[in-house]
């Protein structure tokens, strides 16, 4: 019983951390239609910058400089690779992000070796809660919370601010928000390098609780494809349900079918996709 | 008027260069890279009747490739062992098209970006399941020990004699596909093409025409893997690994697969041998690779073949 109660708050956990991945990934291709394929790498830049950074600052403004690291290389990214590419065919953002991704994790490769890295949780959130027989960290409740905080956040933004208006708007017809007078090309480098911070700032939280490797990224990157496949393009509550429904999934089958514990979220997808073509809660977009 | 359009044909060329490649002074060595080429230009051939001429941004052609490989390597072992390697290559073939079309029948009706993202998301799958399925697929040792006998009663265990076999089947198919693609029905895949919604109310069902090309196509890239099998000798997991996707995208859009037809060939070409060559030389050559891509994607987005032939436009 304690067994399957920590298997679901492991998994809701887990799901909330996958949801703060997808949450950038999933508004730069609503808004700028590409997907973005170095989305995880730029997830992994963020754990390692702040590798670089925790011994010198502290938790906290080693979390906000490597944010903001990112967010440059982030803006960068945008300015000279993918600006290019928009409204061409879907496969040349893929490949472009893709090629992107590959070099710069060699990069990571040559600086900081192929030897995976562990990180100690900050000082603030070691230790353990015990629940009966459950154990759970407290850096994971710590983590649960910091990415329910970026979620609500973002929710909140895009639904009661007129920036956020414009960036639905722009989900579901950006041809539209450009000819209303709107900076559409400063609206995709805006979201492309806040998707950039958010993905950042979960590498940094995910680096104590995996371990650090030049691959992390683009183990990351694929649960947000189903994130994003599942819950359904342009709205955050899909986000949080896509991952919670991943997460919980990966947890409570490894309890099933531990071996083939990988392959269940595709399943799952698979009759998503079937069922529901948008997506559980996907609103039309500008994909469609 | 025959005579003229079989001069001038680029096909006549290929051919001819690769009937004498185990001859040639130096490149002769290096027989296995031309064996190599020749299953790559069936790929992506196979690709490019997709990419090129649906405008079906697959980005998962290298599962079904990986699925003709294992297929193949599956039926040799088990089902025909010691006999010819016939009933192999239909099976990897016909494990290609039946992979094709259990994803293509999901996803028929999909649009760009998401039917990009489905079969980056189903090849994983596969992936996924090659690893953790080890009984069957060997997990990570891969399956070895596939030592190729006969083909119709012809020795083919040696490298000579397999390269023209995978010469004759290269021939074949990529008549067969040109074939294909000149017909009614390929003249429908480009309407589909250039403007789906008008196709649509000419009559055409255009999901099912999908299906129909992903399929065919799946066969193809299941008959490149399978005859690859024998010529690797094994079958390893990472065959389902994105980069044999990205291998062959990034071949067919270097060498303009959406402007010519032939295009694909000249691509995986220059695509191969440059990538031979750095990774025989650089430890980090996966550097210079990722570059590659974005470099080609900056520079020709429509390929060397787009920059010469522009009589699409």
């Amino acid at each position: 019983m304690f067994l399957v109660a920590s298997l679901i708050v492991n998994g809701i956990i887990l799901g909330l951390i996958y949801a703060t991945i997808a949450l950038g990934f999933s508004l730069v291709l609503g808004v700028s239609g590409v997907l973005n394929f170095a989305h995880g790498i730029l997830f992994a830049l963020g754990a390692y910058m702040y590798w670089v950074l925790k011994d010198l600052m502290g938790f906290w403004p080693a979390m906000v400089g490597a944010a903001l690291i990112v967010g440059v290389i982030g803006i960068i990214v945008e300015r000279v690779l993918v600006r290019r590419i928009y409204g061409e065919d879907p496969l040349f953002g893929l490949v472009i992000t893709m090629g992107f991704a590959m070099a710069v994790e060699q990069v990571l490769h040559m600086i900081f070796g192929a030897a995976a890295k562990t990180i100690n949780p900050p000082e603030f959130a070691q230790g353990v809660l015990f629940i009966g027989d459950m154990i759970i960290p407290y850096y994971r409740l710590f983590v649960a919370g910091f990415c329910t905080v970026i979620l609500g956040g973002t929710w909140l933004a895009l639904n009661n601010t007129s920036f956020g208006a414009i960036v639905r708007a722009g989900m579901y017809d950006s041809e539209m928000v450009s000819a209303l007078g709107h900076d559409l090309p400063m609206l995709r480098t805006i979201v492309f390098t806040i998707g950039t911070m958010i993905a950042a700032i979960s590498g940094v939280l995910a680096s104590s609780i995996w371990s650090l490797k030049p691959g992390m990224g683009a183990a990351f990157l694929m649960p947000s494809f189903l994130v994003v496949l599942i819950g359904g393009l342009g709205s955050i509550r899909g986000t949080i349900l896509g991952g919670l429904i991943i997460g919980l999934t990966t947890s409570l089958m490894s309890l099933v079918i531990p071996r083939f514990v990988d392959i269940m979220p595709y399943v799952i997808m698979a009759v998503v996709v079937y069922f529901w073509p948008r997506g559980l809660l996907g609103k039309q977009n500008i994909l469609e | 008027m025959q005579i003229k359009s079989i001069t001038r044909d680029p096909y006549l060329y290929i051919f001819l260069i690769f009937a004498l490649y185990p001859f040639y002074p130096f490149l002769g060595k290096f027989i296995s890279l031309g064996s190599e080429l020749l299953l790559f230009f069936i790929f992506t051939l196979s690709f490019n009747l997709c990419l090129g001429y649906t405008a079906l941004p697959s980005f998962g052609h290298g599962a079904l490739y990986g699925m003709g490989t294992f297929g193949a390597a599956l039926t040799f072992l088990h089902l025909t062992p010691g006999m010819g390697i016939e009933c192999a290559l239909i099976i990897g073939g016909i494990a290609g098209m039946l992979g094709a079309a259990a994803v293509g029948w999901v996803i028929r009706n999909k649009k760009g970006i998401y039917f990009a993202m489905l079969t980056v998301a189903f090849s994983q799958v596969l992936f996924g399941l090659c690893w953790r399925w080890d009984e069957v697929t060997g997990g990570e040792s891969g399956l070895t020990g596939i030592a190729r006998s006969s083909f119709l009663g012809m020795d083919i265990s040696g490298s000579i004699p397999y390269y023209y076999l995978c010469f004759g089947f290269f021939a074949a198919c990529a008549i067969i596909i040109r074939v294909i693609a000149h017909s009614s029905f390929g003249m429908t895949l480009q309407s589909i093409r250039q403007n789906p919604i008008r196709a649509t109310y000419l009559g055409y069902n255009t999901g099912f025409y999908k299906f129909l090309v992903f399929t065919l196509s799946g066969f193809f890239a299941g008959l490149a893997g399978a005859l690859y099998c024998f010529l690797a000798g094994a079958a390893f997991a990472d065959i389902f690994d994105w980069t044999k996707s990205g291998d062959v995208v990034i071949a067919t859009l270097l060498g303009g697969g959406t402007a010519s037809f032939y295009g694909p060939i000249v691509g995986s070409l220059i695509f191969l041998i440059c990538k031979e060559l750095i990774s025989a030389f650089w430890e980090h050559w996966l550097l210079a690779y990722g570059l590659f891509f974005v470099l080609i994607i900056l520079i020709c987005p429509r390929g060397l073949m787009g920059l010469c032939d522009r009589k699409e436009q």
